[in-house]
């Protein structure tokens, strides 16, 4: 059952389109990743699923019925956690408690707000009545999490959790978002630039690139400068001096995408041959998508990161672990102008 | 010189011998300030919060109204207010002249701005991200107004602080509408205006220093309350 769909949204900052979306739909107890450059309406989107700002036009059905974002009720079953969580000027307690007491449900309080301090990685006796001010960057993350957490939403919206923390933080705040999931069957919708985290564990992933939904798929994106060097097409220069070629730029684009499954892996330099991009780099990381017999790879080359997947049986006749030297290879046209 | 030492001599024996007048000001002061700072708050905070939080038409037209009325001169409300409450007056009938409770509206309406416009720069100083925190934890529109409050609890001590010097220290208004009649509506001030105008200087330096050490009491009252609120 879709728990969200939008159709024909248009959200509208003055004159400039923030997020334009004909139509999507959003699973009961699935989990979206968004990907997309800053500034391509992650965060707006967010909201407006979140129920904290109006779309200008279009509809949102929230359980199979039209939602008004002014009924506070949404607001009961849908939380989102903010890029950069406020804390209240209270205690830690006092801060994951608040939308208990919002939500007139203060049976149980202590142990609760325990229970979600402990998902996050927090001693409650430790930390739940210390204050706001006395909380590292990640810790105050966490505790925002867990504000959200107790509240078991139905709907966990997550705006770029893991940035700016640290890795001990970036791993607990990672474990326990896929919880609310896994204990009560919570829909969760990540925006987030680790695409690898999403192929892990997303059921799909949606690319937004200047607010509209682009690819449903990991990609990985291609800025300028770009350099006319032939008739042909242009050309990105990457670290290096490696050229990438890319089809005819239409005019009103800035960004090249290339989608994961577009792209080929070599343990060795493959033939080159007129219409193909080859690019050698090295594998970082391998992880099994999320309910699937396919690979995640994540590859650095030419100072880019390349977002890649490949079938398990493949990747294991290519005889390559994390650390291998590799070849990219992809078709000039599999790149798409946004 | 002599006056000072005189005065500041005089004012520890008003305070320690219990000089019947001088307490009966006293009391009059705290009281008649004390009701006037706490209906300027009840009303200016949620004024002050609307003004701060929200955008309507002509909203800044509103704020340079407060704002104006800022530096409105005690005398100028004394004399509304005297105006207001006179037997002629519109009020007249309510029989407030000459009182405490109509020294207590006219200090409220000198209060009041202070406490709007200083509540409506705390709400609209705080931090962006807060009401849409609250909103996405579940809260309904009278714990925003309320938690959003608590957030800016120091800037409205503040505001409740500037209010309280204003209020204690106006003449204008406790004289023309309390009258300055003696065991009745006999403000410290009014005492002090009276005193000095009889030539008594020490005895007006005397009254003076008592003001100040109750607003020094209050003041040390209410940053102990900021200190234990932070």
């Amino acid at each position: 059952m879709d728990l969200y769909e939008i159709l024909r949204l248009e959200h509208r900052y003055r004159a400039s389109i923030a997020v334009a979306i004909d139509r999507l739909a959003i699973a009961q107890g699935s989990i979206t990743g968004l990907v997309g450059p800053n500034g391509s309406g992650k965060s707006t989107l967010l909201r407006i699923l979140g129920f904290l700002e109006e779309c200008t036009r279009g509809e949102i059905r929230f359980e199979g019925r039209a939602a008004d974002p002014k009924d506070p009720s949404l607001r009961k079953k849908v939380t989102l956690l903010f890029q950069e969580p406020y804390l209240l000027k209270r205690s830690v307690f006092e801060n994951v408690s608040y939308g208990l007491r919002a939500r007139g449900e203060t049976g149980r309080m202590r142990e609760r707000v325990g229970e979600a301090l402990k998902w996050v990685g927090l001693s409650p006796e430790k930390f739940a009545g210390r204050p706001w001010y006395a909380l590292s960057g990640g810790e105050a993350r966490r505790v925002a999490l867990a504000a959200r957490l107790v509240l078991k939403p139905r709907v966990l919206l997550l705006d770029e959790p893991t940035s700016g923390v640290d890795a001990p933080s970036v791993s607990l705040i990672k474990t326990a978002s896929v919880r609310a999931r896994e204990e009560w069957g919570a829909t969760l919708i990540i925006a987030t630039h680790d695409r690898f985290w999403l192929q892990a564990v997303a059921d799909r992933t949606l690319t937004l690139v200047e607010g509209r939904l682009t690819c449903s798929g990991p990609g990985t994106f291609i800025h300028g400068p770009f350099e006319l060097k032939s008739a042909e097409g242009p050309v990105k220069v990457l670290e290096g001096g490696t050229e990438i070629r890319l089809p005819a730029q239409p005019s009103g684009t800035s960004q090249a995408v290339l989608e994961a499954a577009d792209m080929h892996i070599h343990p060795a330099p493959p033939e080159s041959r007129p219409g193909q991009n080859v690019l050698e780099c090295t594998l970082l990381h391998v992880a099994l998508e999320n309910d699937s017999a396919k690979l995640a790879l994540g590859l650095s080359g030419g100072g880019l990161q390349w977002v890649a997947e490949m079938e398990t049986a493949q990747f294991g006749r290519l005889c390559l672990s994390p650390g291998s030297r590799c070849w990219l290879a992809f078709e000039v046209s599999s790149l798409r102008w946004q | 010189m002599n006056y000072l030492l005189q005065g500041f001599n005089n004012a520890l024996e008003l305070l320690f011998s219990g000089d019947p007048a001088t307490v009966s000001a006293i009391s009059t002061t705290v009281k008649v300030s004390s009701l006037s700072v706490a209906a300027s708050i009840i009303l200016g905070v949620p004024c002050g919060f609307l003004l701060g939080h929200c955008r309507f038409p002509f909203r800044s037209v509103v704020v340079t109204l407060v704002e104006t009325l800022l530096a409105f001169p005690t005398v100028v409300i004394g004399l509304l207010v005297y105006a207001l409450l006179s037997r002629h007056g519109p009020l007249g009938e309510w029989g407030l002249l000459f009182t405490l409770p109509g020294v207590a509206v006219g200090q409220t309406l000198l209060g009041l701005p202070i406490v709007i416009a200083l509540t409506a720069a705390a709400v609209e100083g705080l931090d962006s991200r807060l009401a849409p925190t609250l909103l996405t934890l579940g809260a309904g529109r009278a714990r925003l107004l309320w938690t959003t409050v608590h957030e800016a609890r120091t800037a409205l001590l503040a505001a409740g602080v500037t209010a309280y010097g204003r209020i204690v220290s106006e003449v204008g208004i406790s004289m023309m509408v309390g009258g300055n009649i003696k065991w009745h509506t006999r403000t410290l001030t009014t005492a002090i205006a009276l005193e000095t105008g009889k030539g008594e200087f020490a005895q007006g330096i005397a009254l003076g220093i008592v003001l100040l050490t109750i607003a020094l009491a209050v003041n040390v009252s209410l940053s102990f309350l900021k200190r234990k609120s932070v």
